[in-house]
């Protein structure tokens, strides 16, 4: 008993000593802020994109959209049990697939186009192949014991997922098993994000915090502090040196992963909505962040200054993406419709 | 109230948690960090060396917006 409590107060003096050194590592090299290193930047003026599509096709709430890596496709899933897929060129829908279980958060495109993947409070990521007769499922993944919050494909044979359960994983599509489980976060895992090379991704939590992990080792590479409340999004700036989070706090910030800390933050006194979702434009000079007040507020990376606003939806925005083009940005919402931008 | 727990089991889960968290500090700490300026710099220069391949960020012409609703032709 005594040497237990001999062993604990060790460990805990030198956690409280490493997080000291951290802090103090960090304090060394914050010589000066992105928004005073801006200030010799040329500003972006107002950003004022037109409503080009309203898609409408959903019965419920819509809690997630992502693009297909060909700029043109784009899925997105709702409450009333259904993932569609939509040509954004015309605004037809090409596909419906019927899932099991309603209670759908995520969704994901593979890059090749040919697999989705979906899960929410059934903790399980279903993957469906698209390009059979009908939608048929491939694999169901099942060994979260949360629920599934997001999910990004490497590839047609690999999947990365975060869940409820406070844990990321990697899986074998081929097996249907998990090859790596990352453990570290201490609250629901709530957003993911594969950087630029696909060697590591981040992922934000209800703990506040964002970490980085590197895929293959499974082992957790930062931490990334400053929220205060949880983080529910996530992504890379495209140089992949940095990331951006956004969060129930209302704020976002970016955080530079070699300066290992916040280099800027984004909230506005008038802004008291949470963030739901953040998309960036092809530069990283634009940040698209929906919010609980049924907008999408555009930052300007850079100055820390909101530029423009996508208004028209009639309830949350709950999810934003950028396709990998950058020719306009998607926003869906729990008012069932998703609006493409440009 | 103790879920099922004997005290020394959670005692033991504590020091793993701890041990752990120990080890997670120590790779964190042992890293190199750049200057705050030098990193902010990057990646100012690259939003402007990327700044004209951003449709959004410059704006393009309206022939060429995947998104817009096409208008069929009239024969008149």
């Amino acid at each position: 008993m005594a040497a237990e409590k001999a062993e604990m107060d060790a460990l805990k003096k030198e956690c409280d000593g490493l997080r000291a050194q951290i802090e103090a590592a960090r304090k060394a090299v914050n010589d000066g802020s992105m928004s005073a290193s801006a200030g010799g930047v040329e500003a972006v003026g107002r950003v004022q994109l037109k409503l080009r599509k309203n898609l409408k096709g959903h019965l419920a709430k819509i809690y997630a959209m992502h693009w297909s890596a060909d700029s043109r496709q784009m899925v997105s899933a709702s409450q009333d049990g259904k993932l569609l897929i939509w040509d954004t060129f015309t605004g037809n829908k090409l596909t419906a697939v019927p899932l099991k279980s309603a209670w759908v958060m995520s969704v994901a495109f593979a890059p090749s186009g040919n697999l989705v993947a979906s899960g929410g409070l059934d903790n399980i990521c279903t993957v469906y192949n698209i390009k059979a007769a009908s939608p048929k499922t491939l694999r169901e993944l099942d060994a979260h014991t949360g629920y599934l919050s997001c999910s990004r494909f490497l590839s047609d044979s690999e999947i990365i997922t975060a869940s409820g359960d406070t844990t990321c994983c990697l899986w074998d599509l081929e097996t249907g098993k998990q090859k790596v489980v990352f453990t570290n976060h201490i609250g629901d895992c709530m957003s993911l994000a594969l950087s630029p090379d696909e060697n590591s991704f981040i992922s934000g939590a209800c703990d506040s915090l964002a970490k980085l992990w590197d895929i293959r080792s499974g082992t957790c590479k930062q931490t990334f502090s400053g929220h205060t409340s949880d983080i529910n999004a996530i992504a890379f700036f495209p140089s992949g040196n940095a990331i951006i989070t956004g969060s129930d706090d209302c704020s976002c910030k970016m955080y530079d992963l070699r300066a290992d800390q916040e280099v800027i933050g984004y909230q506005d006194t008038s802004l008291n909505a949470g963030v739901t979702s953040v998309a960036l434009s092809n530069s990283g000079r634009l940040i698209f962040a929906g919010y609980d007040d049924f907008n999408c507020h555009i930052w300007d990376s850079l100055k820390g200054e909101k530029v423009g606003v996508l208004s028209g939806h009639d309830n949350r925005v709950s999810c934003t993406g950028v396709p990998a083009d950058g020719m306009g940005v998607c926003t869906g919402s729990w008012d069932s419709f998703l609006k493409l931008w440009n | 109230m103790d879920n099922g727990m004997s005290s020394k089991t959670h005692n033991a889960n504590s020091i793993l948690l701890a041990r752990r968290t120990v080890l997670q500090l120590r790779t964190e700490a042992s890293r190199e960090r750049m200057k705050v300026s030098k990193a902010s710099a990057d990646l100012m220069n690259y939003c402007t060396e990327h700044a004209m391949a951003d449709p959004l960020l410059v704006g393009f012409p309206t022939s060429d917006n995947p998104f817009k609703d096409k208008k069929p032709c009239t024969i008149l």
